[in-house]
């Protein structure tokens, strides 16, 4: 099924549905429920969405229980999800460790990948460096490889620290790239019975709708998966991946501020007038719609070009100019939302920085700025 | 692509073949240090280099139009050929492969703007009249719509058109009208009753540029060059057969022109302004002084890089929804602001890592010549509407704010305040 094969009529139906759940699941209140909740996100709706909508399945591969729909499909989707501000380990489950399994293939891909695209396994993907990064290895000592595994490929075993793992406290299985007697391999931990060594520590985060714990492993069991020493072609691939799925988010994310800053400005009323009617705030939101824009059309063409789409541009890009500038509208898009709705905007009660903190944390959840520019002009060829 | 589509582009490239040379190099390639390093987007040419490009141009349109190409999206009824928007973006990719004249003397206004507008609002003796001569590049079109004290404010207009038997009678001045000089055409917007609020007062006409009264002077750019003009209009006659739209209905036929006017400047990223602020360019630029290391000049190219792709896909977006048959939305606007901003931060960045060698002409390659550009780029915030202008817009039609309240549609025209001195009433007397 390719995605050349989904008209524009399918997609809006697809976003529509998709809409519509997440008004009836993911409203604010649900949303700061699940932000309150021990787990982070609410597990029944994370199997609705699985069970009702087949999400969790759809752009995962057809021989291992997915759907085989691709990222022009998905970021639909994912853009849904961003406006809502869901909390869900859709991020780390689907996109991160489904990506990483499916360019790792195998037999422990294939043992792992249907659970995940049923719902009823999560998983995660471990970010490899010391710092938290995603770089493996070259530019310092915070670029170092956190876990190490030991030789051989059947009775492995991980020592080390992984910092800064999205959803790694609640993750039924944690994909770590680890150092090995081979070069950077893929591993992965079966830790929802609690394997051997694990230690899981949840941290406090900025993006309060995403989790993140630190985890430690001593002698803990662990499988490999792919091929040894495969690590680096399957980390390009999962941030290609990971960078278009996340600005698809982002351009939800920033087009929810976008609408909350212009129902506001036609409802609140200073000096008489609606504060939508002064050119200060009226620029302002031509500057959001005009980021919001741009900002959409880098997230289509990076999937278009991720997927492979005939006319579109090189994947590596693509991805990472849309890495860069929806990071770089959402951000400054729900930081102007803020401002627009002046004190009440400053407020915990409203959800404006919600979304604030979720477009600081997405920036910076691949490394942020610097690194992004960085590979789009290595990817560029500069 | 449907088949149609594959033929058009045979059609294309057999006429392009037998017309024109292939270019040697691929149009982005970068041929650092070699051959011409001026970065012209305004003309600073002498008058007679300027009318031999004007003469080239014409003559080019010309060939175009005799093989079939001189109109796509046009009706076959005035010489066009029925084709789609779709078609003439596949022509002008197909035809940025080839060594052929700068059109846009013709295209930019004429052909683009005023072109369309004769066509929805002239009557058909005046569609057989100008249209297959301005798209057959014989004559050349200009917009006498700006006026000294009406810019932004287009509607306050004062120009006067007054009845006088089968005609009319033409008074007042325009300015910063581009291609005057060349042009045996205009399309005039004129007051024709000062008594009805300021947009129900404006009537269109299409004036010879070469009738008696028609005084065309040049007015000098920031750039050095003069693209633009002042027209003084006293006592030009206009038959009435030449008017645009009902009496009083200007306003109409003025909307149609500035709608086409901003679908025409937003997409102009390819071109040789464009692909000297493109990533090639500037990487070698870099290169050539010792900065391709330098880590906040990189973060600056990458920074760039990134808004400029972006406003590339934006603009393909465009296209596959011309494509799939769809309206697009805001894109045009949205890439025209994106435009100015890219290639003014293009033109600054290239000076920052020229340095002082931009400041005064060494004679060295690709430093001095840089000036053109910097001294263009802030008209590319005003052109075609003011960035202020279009961000009104955005928010007002696109995001649905409020409009200022102090702006008067209602009054009528003459009791408006026209001029820090003026009070209205009375004022349109004079």
């Amino acid at each position: 099924m390719s995605t050349e094969d989904t008209t524009s009529t399918e997609l809006d139906e697809l976003r529509s549905a998709v809409r519509d759940f997440m008004a009836a699941k993911a409203d604010e209140r649900a949303v700061r429920a699940a932000i309150d909740s021990e787990r982070g996100y609410d597990d029944k709706v994370w199997a609705q969405m699985a069970e009702q909508l087949g999400l969790q399945s759809l752009a995962l591969p057809t021989e291992h229980g997915g759907d085989g729909y691709g990222l022009v499909e998905l970021t639909v989707v994912l853009e849904e999800m961003g406006r809502a501000l869901l909390p869900s380990p859709f991020l780390s489950s689907v996109v991160l460790a489904g990506t990483a399994l499916v360019a790792a293939g195998g037999d422990e891909a294939g043992r792992i990948l249907p659970g995940i695209a049923a719902g009823t396994t999560t998983a995660t993907l471990a970010p490899p460096s010391v710092d938290g990064g995603w770089s493996l290895g070259g530019r310092g000592a915070g670029d170092a490889i956190a876990v190490t595994a030991s030789a051989g490929t059947d009775d492995v075993t991980l020592d080390g620290t992984a910092p800064l793992v999205l959803d790694g406290a609640g993750a039924d299985v944690l994909l770590v790239v680890a150092g090995g007697p081979a070069g950077p391999g893929l591993y992965a931990v079966d830790a929802g019975a609690g394997a051997a060594g694990l230690t899981r520590t949840p941290l406090p985060v900025l993006d309060l709708t995403r989790r993140i714990a630190k985890v430690t492993f001593a002698a803990t069991p662990a499988r490999l998966v792919g091929a040894a020493g495969g690590a680096a072609a399957i980390l390009d691939r999962v941030l290609d991946v990971a960078t278009t799925a996340l600005a698809a988010e982002q351009v939800g994310g920033a087009r929810a501020c976008l609408v909350a800053s212009t129902t506001y400005a036609k409802d609140r009323v200073q000096f008489g007038r609606q504060i939508g009617s002064f050119q200060a705030v009226k620029h302002k939101a031509a500057d959001m719609l005009t980021r919001v824009q741009v900002a959409d059309a880098a997230a289509r063409e990076a999937a278009r070009a991720v997927d492979g789409v005939a006319d579109a541009p090189d994947p590596g890009v693509a991805a990472a100019v849309a890495h860069a500038v929806c990071s770089e509208a959402f951000l400054a898009v729900a930081t102007e939302n803020i401002q627009v709705h002046g004190g009440i905007g400053f407020t915990w009660e409203h959800a404006a920085h919600l979304y604030y903190r979720r477009a600081k944390a997405s920036q910076l959840l691949f490394g942020g700025p610097a690194v992004y520019y960085e590979r789009l002009l290595a990817k560029a060829g500069v | 692509m449907p088949s149609e589509m594959d033929q058009f582009v045979a059609e294309v490239t057999t006429f392009l073949d037998a017309h024109a040379t292939r270019r040697a190099r691929a149009a982005e390639d970068v041929a650092w240090g070699e051959g011409e390093d001026r970065i012209t987007y305004f003309s600073t040419d002498p008058p007679e280099v300027e009318n031999a490009k004007v003469a080239a141009a014409k003559a080019w349109q010309r060939t175009r139009y005799d093989n079939g190409f001189g109109w796509l999206t046009g009706p076959t009824a005035f010489g066009g050929r029925g084709l789609t928007t779709l078609h003439d973006l596949v022509y002008d990719g197909l035809e940025a492969a080839y060594e052929v004249p700068e059109t846009g003397v013709l295209s930019l206004i004429g052909l683009g703007m005023i072109g369309p507008t004769i066509l929805a609002h002239g009557t058909d003796e005046l569609r057989q009249r100008y249209l297959p001569r301005l798209y057959s590049g014989e004559i050349i079109a200009c917009q006498l719509f700006s006026e000294p004290a009406a810019g932004s404010d287009l509607a306050g207009l004062e120009t006067k058109a007054v009845r006088e038997g089968d005609g009319w009678v033409l008074n007042g001045q325009k300015v910063w009208t581009s291609v005057a000089h060349h042009a045996a055409i205009g399309l005039a917007l004129c007051r024709t009753d000062p008594d009805k609020p300021k947009h129900r007062g404006i009537t269109a006409f299409i004036v010879d540029m070469t009738a008696p009264g028609v005084d065309i002077r040049p007015l000098r750019q920031m750039s050095g060059g003069s693209e633009f003009n002042e027209v003084f209009l006293t006592d030009v006659h206009v038959s009435d057969d030449h008017r645009l739209g009902p009496v009083d209905g200007g306003w109409g036929v003025a909307l149609t022109t500035l709608m086409n006017e901003r679908a025409s400047v937003g997409g102009e990223g390819a071109g040789p302004v464009g692909r000297a602020v493109a990533l090639p360019f500037l990487t070698e630029l870099l290169r050539a002084n010792g900065r391709l290391d330098d880590g906040a000049a990189r973060r600056r190219l990458a920074e760039l890089h990134a808004d400029t792709l972006a406003t590339e896909y934006l603009n393909h977006q465009m296209i596959r929804k011309f494509r799939a048959g769809e309206q697009p939305g805001p894109e045009a606007s949205v890439s025209k602001l994106m435009y100015a901003q890219n290639l003014t931060r293009g033109a600054h960045f290239a000076a920052e890592i020229i340095g002082p060698r931009l400041i005064a002409d060494t004679g060295a390659w690709g430093t001095y010549s840089w000036t053109e550009l910097l001294l263009s780029t802030p008209a590319l915030r005003i052109l075609g509407g003011t960035e202020e202008i279009m961000k009104n817009i955005l928010a007002e039609r696109v995001l649905g704010l409020p409009k200022e309240p102090g702006i008067d549609t209602r009054s009528p025209f003459r009791e408006l305040r026209r001029s820090v001195g003026s009070t209205g009433s009375g004022r349109s007397g004079e």
